[in-house]
């Protein structure tokens, strides 16, 4: 799914679900670091609408690993993102 | 050219109805067979001759039912044929000589052994939705010889079910999906009990419902049904083994597990402490709009049922008793069936403090959910059908059909030289399916993706805006025409006709931009019935 390489500097982010169809990939790099705190208003710089219909209700992973995205953990308010970091918008998938 | 479709549509109709009739009377068969049994249950020859009688006479009834009947009657006619011995003797092994046969592949592994077999057998799951993912985790769990299972639905089997619900079959649409199942799953293994709750759940009949069972399975199909079944389950003190499903992709999560009461920080995490957030309803997509693929809804119902033997062979009530931790810490299991790898699993935290249902200082309580003052519905947005234009931005099938044939015979044909612009914005998949002539397909993601200010290049210098101004700027090109716009339902035309009036492409009002109402699903039903239905 993601690209072989990441490029130097960036970071790979997955697209589920909702995310993938809003932004009509499954993947693509982002220029690392990022703090975790700035990740949702760059993707609505690059997607403009995608923060309020799809990425408030989503899980978020860094290294497959859940990260609290409401401001509750402390440890994960101070996160930053890091080069090479595999991150994962996952939006609730209802049907079944 | 139509009396012939009509003729064959007709003799379509008879076959499914003469269909419906045989599993009718298959059911009627079996219920009548079943109250006989226990009506005369001591009268056993007497029973006997009068079966073979009623059996022998009645040609229509389903070879099936004869496998259900003999397993249930033997088993009836053993119990009731020694009713002194059952007292004096211990029964000599755990399990009938039948159960051993039955469950014996199972049996000899360490992980389910005597006593995870004994659970399961004393286990009862309800499994909430019948559909892609119910279907098969009841059948895996019915086969594993779960002591009760029950089935709560409130649809009817369709048609397009079939290539994904595999417990329905062709000759039971129109029957309720519990009411089909019960069929299916009885013949699979007569030694379960079964119990139907032919409806929907709803916010009051959850609690009385899912108290009588040990664990529940959400097999739904929408977030409100997930939230409501979530919050019963914390309420409840029940582990939940939730799934879905859309597309290629699938979730699967153990929730609640152990179930501890809210507060309980060591209690595994709700649907709530994941998902705080429910999806923009408008985001939310059903499998009969984003469409599913068989194998994989029926992944994640396998999945279902794997874990709940999991959890119930290693003994459910246990857990909740004695407040230890789960001994696998929470996942969540996404499947891509096109991705690679197709399998990833996400570590979760544990319960959310500040979580409505599980924290410590929970608002879902059993009163709020009793009184339905909890609106799931509205907690979740609006699921109505888009209301968005007003009457003069909207046009009938009826009327559009007139437009088509009276402005010019050869509509279509040329569609440059059209009196109007007919857009089309389903999915090219769909279009590709079947669409009506001279309409040009935008799908609805790209329009949506569309921004309404023009797009800065972002920092690496991408121009990912340019495909997606490529409609606008064609639209734009021809400012007199009239736009209609179509879909499948008539929902996404509407905010179609918004976005183009909020992108300038009515020329202040000079253009006429509308909808046809009802989309391409009304034009079948007044203008052209030969017209697919996907």
């Amino acid at each position: 799914m993601a690209p072989a390489k990441v490029p130097p500097g960036h970071f790979p982010i997955l697209y589920f679900a909702a995310a993938a169809s809003f932004t009509g990939k499954s993947t693509e790099h982002l220029a690392a670091p990022l703090p975790l705190g700035r990740l949702f208003a760059t993707l609505d710089e690059k997607y403009p609408g995608i923060r309020q219909k799809v990425l408030d209700s989503c899980a978020v992973t860094v290294n497959l690993a859940y990260v609290d995205m409401e401001g509750e953990e402390a440890a994960d308010q101070k996160l930053v993102i890091q080069e090479g970091d595999e991150v994962a918008i996952i939006p609730p998938v209802s049907s079944g | 050219m139509a009396a012939v479709s009509v003729i064959e549509l007709l003799r379509q109709q008879i076959s499914t109805c003469e269909a419906q009739l045989a599993s009718l009377r298959q059911q009627l068969a079996e219920a009548e067979h079943l109250h006989r049994q226990q009506q005369q249950g001591l009268q056993l020859k007497r029973m006997e001759e009068q079966t073979r009688h009623n059996t022998a006479s009645t040609s229509l009834v389903h070879d099936m039912s004869y496998g259900i009947h003999d397993d249930f009657r033997s088993e009836i006619f053993a119990a009731l044929s020694h009713p002194e011995e059952e007292n004096v003797p211990p029964r000599r092994w755990p399990l009938e000589n039948s159960e051993y046969k039955r469950y014996g592949r199972q049996l000899i592994m360490p992980e389910i052994g005597l006593q995870g077999q004994l659970r399961l057998k004393q286990a009862s799951v309800l499994i909430v939705g019948v559909g892609g993912l119910g279907c098969p985790a009841a059948a895996y769990l019915v086969g594993a010889g779960v002591g009760t299972v029950g089935l709560i639905d409130g649809d009817v089997v369709e048609e397009s079910n079939l290539h994904r619900q595999i417990l329905h079959s062709t000759a039971r649409v129109g029957m309720t999906k519990v009411d089909s199942a019960i069929v299916a799953l009885s013949s699979l293994n007569p030694n379960v009990n079964l119990v139907a709750h032919p409806a929907r759940l709803t916010p009051e009949s959850s609690l009385s419902i899912m108290q009588d069972y040990d664990l529940v399975l959400d097999c739904t199909d929408n977030p409100a049904s997930r939230y409501l079944i979530s919050d019963t389950c914390v309420l409840l003190g029940k582990p939940l083994v939730s799934a879905s499903a859309l597309r290629t992709e699938g979730q699967l999560m153990v929730l609640n597990n152990p179930p501890l009461p809210p507060g309980g920080a060591n209690g595994g995490p709700c649907y709530r402490c994941i998902f705080p957030k429910p999806p923009a309803f408008e985001t939310v997509v059903s499998c009969g709009e984003g469409g599913i693929l068989g194998p994989v809804v029926g992944t994640m119902g396998v999945l279902q049922a794997l874990e709940t033997i999991k959890v119930l062979s290693r003994g459910v009530k246990g857990l909740a008793a004695n407040g230890t931790t789960s001994p696998e810490p929470p996942t969540l299991t996404m499947f891509s069936a096109y991705g690679s790898p197709m399998f990833r699993t996400i570590r979760l935290r544990g319960r959310r403090q500040t979580c409505a249902s599980c924290g410590a200082k929970a608002t879902v309580t059993p009163e709020a959910l009793k009184s339905g003052s909890l609106d799931y519905a509205l907690f979740c947005g609006s699921v109505a059908p888009v209301d968005a234009l007003t009457a003069n931005e909207r046009i009938s099938v009826d009327n559009y059909a007139k437009i088509r044939t009276e402005a010019n015979p050869f509509t279509g044909s040329q569609p440059s030289n059209d009196s109007h612009i007919l857009i089309d914005v389903r999915e090219g998949v769909q279009f590709d399916l079947c669409s009506l002539e001279g309409s040009v397909n935008i799908p609805f993601s790209e329009i949506s993706r569309t921004p309404l200010k023009p797009m800065r290049e972002d920092v690496a210098g991408n121009h990912d805006a340019t495909p997606e101004e490529g409609w606008v700027a064609a639209l734009r090109s021809h400012p007199e025409k009239p736009i209609f716009v179509i879909c499948r339902l008539g929902n996404d035309s509407q905010l179609t006709v918004k976005k183009m009036k909020a992108l300038g492409l009515d020329n202040g009002g000079k253009r006429w931009i509308g909808d046809i109402k009802g989309g391409l699903r009304a034009w079948r039903e007044n203008v052209d019935q030969d017209f697919p239905d996907y």
